[in-house]
């Protein structure tokens, strides 16, 4: 790649600058996330020790020890009823709404999926209470997960019909005209024409939607009962009862973030859009 | 489905010649005979409308009879009672300190975003090899379940065990109470904040930067202008629009600010980081006040609401990409 690629103020200088600027900003932003990491991976008197003290020897009991002692699989199960229950009706729901926007260039209806990913969760939570008490909820399992599944729609349903806008505004119209021309339905044309050719963006919006659902804390904060909790609400929920096993702790971050680090291999780019509502493509 | 003489028709007026229009264009202009694409297509779009209908509009609903009545911890209603909560919230100085909590934390972490975002952003917007692996570990923070994000400041900020202190004990620096003092928390808080979201906002600003046009940088250039005057001048003014757009983003997000807080503090100390959606929380879930939280809650929204509005504004200023 030759200098003349570059775009912008930075053309025309040496790299070394930039790669200690990669180095600095790297150790400020990676270095606590590694750090969670490595302490997942420390003992709790290595934790309380040195930071500085690299030659600690590793273990995996911080790990053994949330699923023996503290059944972490169990919660690890209701993270994935509730992201993925949220998700495929997020899909559901999302993908002919989405179809639709683009087709009828409905672009307000496009930008008030925007606000509503603005909206802040807490007014949402208290009416959700206030039902979920009406209907038993709390006692009820099967309720209790459904309700969270509902209000984690909130996240997941704006959040695919944004990120599949632009896929479908990459399907040619003509293609879809051809196959009415052939006498298909608008049920056939949306399953046998559009479908197939928004995959990639359907698995986009499985993704970044199952993530951002695994990852909020406070419908299930408010809203589970001790058999429902997912991951970041028992997260939560250790501080007190494991005073100071910040290996646990740490563990406990580790695991709950291990989607999301995959993601940032697998999907980098849409993550963007996804987490700047479009602002950057 | 379209009858045999139909199809005929479509054929005779032309409907291989479809693919030549602007896409998106409504058919029937052009080619009457032909059913448009857009036909028929809202009953698809009918039970996103009605689920947000029921999830989003009902809450609101919902939360304003709150706050225009009397819920009591046991659940009762003893009905309307105009704006009583609504004065009992401006005499309230809790929810006053919760509005000065939140606009601080904005306001700090805003302007520190914004200029290591600049910084960060020019670094990031530099062609070398390797910067997408670099723009990918830059993510991580912002991806990271906020969650996990406050456990691990937690341990970072302990008083005695955690790397915070050693590292300014290395440095010589007296030790901080970075939770525990009220006249530190907020900012121990911002930190956090900005640690998390500042390499999003480069990343934003990142891609305004490389897509800045060169040819007034090179007129500046030959006209002997300094690198400085150069980004100064011409560099940050073409900026702006882009820079606007973070800055909007992150003040949604930042009147919102919940998980890592209520993680990390519950508000406290003395209620030195309780903002206004954590002070909401509180008074519905823990005073159980429903409807006083209710009231909390509304002026939030407005403040939110009133910020989407700006943003709003200004995009359709600009041309409308979804």
């Amino acid at each position: 790649m030759s200098t003349d690629t570059r775009r912008g103020p930075g053309r025309g200088r040496g790299l070394a600058p930039v790669y200690l600027g990669y180095v600095v900003a790297a150790l400020i932003f990676f270095g606590p996330v590694l750090f969670m990491v490595w302490s997942a991976f420390r003992r709790n008197v290595d934790i309380t020790g040195s930071i500085f003290d690299v030659t600690s020897p590793l273990t995996l009991d911080n790990f053994t020890n949330l699923f023996e002692r503290f059944a972490f699989l169990y919660y690890i199960r209701n993270s994935f009823i509730i992201a993925g229950g949220s998700t495929l009706l997020g899909l559901l729901l999302g993908v002919p709404a989405a179809y639709v926007i683009v087709r009828r260039r409905l672009a307000a209806v496009g930008f008030m999926t925007l606000l509503a990913r603005m909206a802040p969760g807490v007014m949402f939570v208290l009416p959700l209470f206030v039902l979920s008490v009406n209907i038993g909820a709390p006692s009820n399992n099967t309720l209790n997960f459904l309700l969270l599944i509902a209000a984690h729609l909130i996240i997941t349903l704006p959040l695919c019909v944004w990120l599949l806008i632009p896929f479908f505004e990459d399907i040619p119209v003509s293609l879809e005209e051809a196959a009415m021309l052939d006498g298909c339905t608008v049920g056939q044309r949306f399953r046998n024409v559009v479908l197939p050719l928004a995959l990639p963006g359907l698995s986009v919006a499985v993704t970044l939607s199952f993530i951002f659902s695994w990852n909020f804390f406070l419908f299930a904060l408010a809203l589970a009962n001790s058999d429902t909790v997912p991951l970041p609400v028992i997260a939560f929920n250790f501080i007190g009862q494991g005073a100071s096993d910040y290996g646990g702790l740490m563990a406990a971050s580790a695991l709950i973030s291990l989607p999301a680090f995959l993601l940032t291999i697998l999907a980098q780019r849409w993550l963007v859009r996804g987490l700047t509502g479009g602002a950057v493509k | 489905m379209p009858t045999a003489t139909e199809t005929q028709r479509q054929a005779r007026d032309g409907g291989d010649v479809a693919h030549r229009w602007p896409r998106h264009r409504p058919s029937q202009r052009h080619f009457p005979g032909a059913t448009p694409v857009s036909r028929g297509l809202w009953p698809l779009m009918l039970p996103a409308v009605v689920v947000t209908g029921l999830l989003v509009l009902m809450p609101v609903v919902y939360t304003v009879w709150l706050s225009i009545s009397d819920r009591r911890p046991d659940g009762s209603n003893a009905g309307f009672v105009g704006v009583a909560n609504f004065s009992q919230m401006f005499d309230d100085p809790l929810f006053w300190d919760s509005v000065q909590v939140t606009l601080f934390l904005l306001v700090v972490c805003l302007v520190a975003e914004t200029l290591l975002g600049l910084a960060l952003g020019y670094l990031l917007s530099i062609d070398v090899p390797g910067r997408r692996i670099f723009q990918g570990v830059m993510l991580i923070p912002a991806i990271t379940a906020s969650v996990a994000v406050a456990l691990v400041w937690l341990l970072i900020y302990d008083p005695t065990l955690g790397p915070a202190n050693q590292i300014l004990d290395a440095v010589g620096i007296d030790p901080v109470v970075w939770l525990g003092d009220p006249d530190i928390a907020p900012w121990s808080i911002a930190i956090v904040d900005i640690w998390q979201w500042t390499p999003l906002m480069a990343l934003i600003i990142a891609a305004g930067i490389r897509a800045l046009p060169n040819e007034p940088f090179e007129a500046a250039g030959i006209d002997g202008a300094s690198n400085w005057a150069k980004a100064r001048h011409i560099g940050l003014p073409l900026l702006m629009p882009v820079i606007s757009v973070a800055v909007l983003l992150r003040t949604v997000d930042l009147v919102r600010f919940f998980d890592t807080v209520y993680v990390m503090t519950q508000g406290g100390p003395v209620n030195s980081t309780n903002t206004l959606n954590v002070y909401g929380y509180r008074s519905a879930f823990i005073d159980q006040e429903a409807s006083y939280a209710a009231a909390l809650q509304l002026s939030l929204l407005l403040l939110v609401v009133m910020i989407a509005g700006v943003f709003t504004w200004w995009r359709r200023r600009r041309t409308i990409e979804y």
